[in-house]
């Protein structure tokens, strides 16, 4: 059926421009001398890449992101991985309530979210350390590892897993040999997803860093905040750049499709989508 | 896989993960209801007495709504348009994917750069002799809506796409054929069984957006404050976790009391929609 929607090519087209703007307006400014987008741009120049990377501040908090992403990811995924097992196989009291607070970090507002981690990581004196983002992290990642995964483990054809033990392969055995390599899309696009959300996290994030420790985008966010570093134009084409790398290694591995449709976005109650 | 009630043990790392976070929500709670002498509402009396806190209360919900509404009138047509595109289907899809993935910090940059009083579009305007003094874009509620539907449309054009991607296009093709115009096969097909796809984004972007910090502190201005805004001077500022604490519970209060009606209705079409399809 034709699109009939009054005024719709214009609005469609308008999106598209939209979307794209700000980033391409960003790697523009980067490499412009004053840091700034002026017109003309001329002359183009390298300096605030390499004033970034004679920053010692700078290369300290992308070191701690990505160190951050990495093991928080990985945490979530496998905390995922195994709540995904067993509540994919498995119906008992309280197993839909578990599915739902898994998803909640997804839809409970930052801001509130926020205040909560300041309580929990003042609880145990953690604010401020590695470790506490690290917890935060975790959580804050937890529905971007469940969705695609559970998704995953629900379309697992058991009778696979049957086989296998039928044919006397070791419970662990079937598990490393054939359970994991069927939920591998699932894998790796929920260890993408959260990889990227802790990466880029910032609202949540710059409650909790402290005078030792501090990510990316919290330093990023102070320096728009207090200065104009120009130096901030450069680090985010760099982010951009983690961004671009990240979605081309979804795009080789499963579709951008698959990869859109568990961004925790098509619907707020999880599991049901993979029911259908 | 392993069997029986050892597969359990497996729960255990969402289990502790999990209760650390009821943990600090219950601790939440208990403070906002704490008086200093007992349990009581004195936090929230306290906030619904000033006028200038409620006024925020509400200017937060309407730029929650303004940019749910604006989310799904642009990103509506633009789902529709990826989900019937046949060419290029993944560039566009890339175009959604790859700015929703970016940092928020990082977009809002990009968009000081355009909007600001010597940004890109004012210069441009400028230049062209359009306008003599720079037009306000930014440190106004323009500046925030803007940023903010930035934010949320990738989340409402995929939802509403995931809607579409459930869609049989046959059952469109017959209600035209049946003799229903274009509109009406819209009205009475298209958009009845998409409708789910709409509301789940619209609770998605309504929820994400009360909570936003970052928007509002670089785009708005000083008297555009959100609850987020407030809730960060309270911390940094004013150095009052109890406070922070009420107004945290009152947002996400606040979520609950827009979202279960959504969702209920949300329910309900998709109940509708599917034995429609069958």
């Amino acid at each position: 059926m034709r699109l009939r929607l009054p005024l719709w090519q214009p609005v469609v087209a308008a999106v598209f421009v939209f979307l794209p703007a700000p980033i391409v307006i960003v790697i523009a400014a980067s490499f412009s001398h004053t840091g700034y987008l002026d017109l003309p741009p001329w002359p183009l120049s390298l300096r605030w890449y390499i004033a970034l990377l004679s920053d010692t501040e700078w290369l300290g908090a992308i070191g701690t992101s990505l160190a951050l992403a990495f093991v928080a990811a990985s945490a979530s995924v496998l905390t995922a991985l195994c709540a995904a097992q067993v509540l994919a196989r498995r119906r008992f009291t309280g197993s839909h309530f578990i599915g739902l607070l898994l998803m909640l970090p997804l839809v409970f507002p930052h801001a509130a979210l926020a205040v909560v981690m300041v309580g929990l990581l003042m609880s145990f004196g953690a604010g401020g350390t590695f470790a506490g983002l690290l917890l935060v992290h975790a959580i804050l990642t937890l529905p971007y590892a469940y969705r695609p995964l559970i998704g995953s483990v629900m379309s697992l054809d058991t009778d696979m897993e049957e086989a296998a033990m039928s044919l006397g392969a070791r419970p662990f055995y079937v598990l490393r040999r054939v359970s994991l390599p069927l939920i591998r899309p699932g894998l790796i696009t929920g260890f993408l997803f959260a990889f990227i959300v802790s990466f880029d996290e910032v609202t949540v994030t710059m409650f909790l860093t402290g005078p030792d420790i501090t990510t990316l985008p919290v330093k990023i966010f102070h320096a728009i905040q207090e200065t104009s570093d120009p130096v901030v134009g450069a680090v985010s084409s760099l982010i951009v750049l983690v961004t671009i790398l990240a979605v081309m290694l979804v795009q080789r591995v499963v579709r951008l499709e698959q990869f859109a449709g568990h961004g925790g976005s098509d619907t707020a109650v999880p599991a049901r989508r993979s029911h259908a | 896989m392993p069997t029986g009630r050892s597969l359990y043990l497996a729960l255990l790392p969402a289990i502790l993960l999990l209760t650390l976070l009821t943990f600090g929500l219950a601790k939440l709670i208990a403070v906002s209801f704490d008086t200093g002498h007992g349990i009581g509402l004195a936090s929230y009396v306290g906030f619904f007495a000033r006028p200038d806190y409620v006024r925020m209360l509400w200017r937060t919900l309407l730029v929650a709504l303004a940019t749910t509404v604006i989310c799904v009138l642009i990103g509506y047509p633009t789902a529709w348009f990826i989900s019937r595109c046949q060419a290029h289907r993944s560039l566009f899809l890339l175009l959604v994917i790859l700015p929703w993935l970016v940092s928020v910090v990082v977009r809002t940059y990009g968009w000081i750069v355009l909007l600001g009083n010597k940004g890109l579009i004012n210069n441009l305007l400028v230049l062209m002799g359009a306008t003599q003094r720079p037009i306000p874009l930014m440190f106004n509620l323009v500046g925030v809506i803007i940023g903010l539907v930035h934010i949320s449309l990738p989340f409402m054009i995929l939802a509403i796409l995931a809607a579409f991607r459930h869609l049989d296009g046959a059952l469109a093709e017959a209600a035209m054929s049946l003799g229903a115009r274009p509109w009406q096969s819209f009205r009475r097909v298209i958009l009845p069984l998409t409708m789910p796809g709409v509301m789940s984004g619209c609770s998605l972007v309504f929820l994400s957006t009360t909570g936003v910090i970052v928007t509002p502190l670089l785009l708005g201005g000083l008297r555009d404050g959100m609850m987020g805004t407030q809730i960060y001077q309270e911390m940094f500022i004013v150095f009052s976790y109890p406070k922070a604490a009420t107004m945290a519970v009152l947002l996400a209060l606040c979520g609950v009391l827009v979202i279960v009606p959504l969702q209920w209705l949300e329910r309900r079409m998709s109940r509708h929609s599917r034995a429609a399809q069958a």
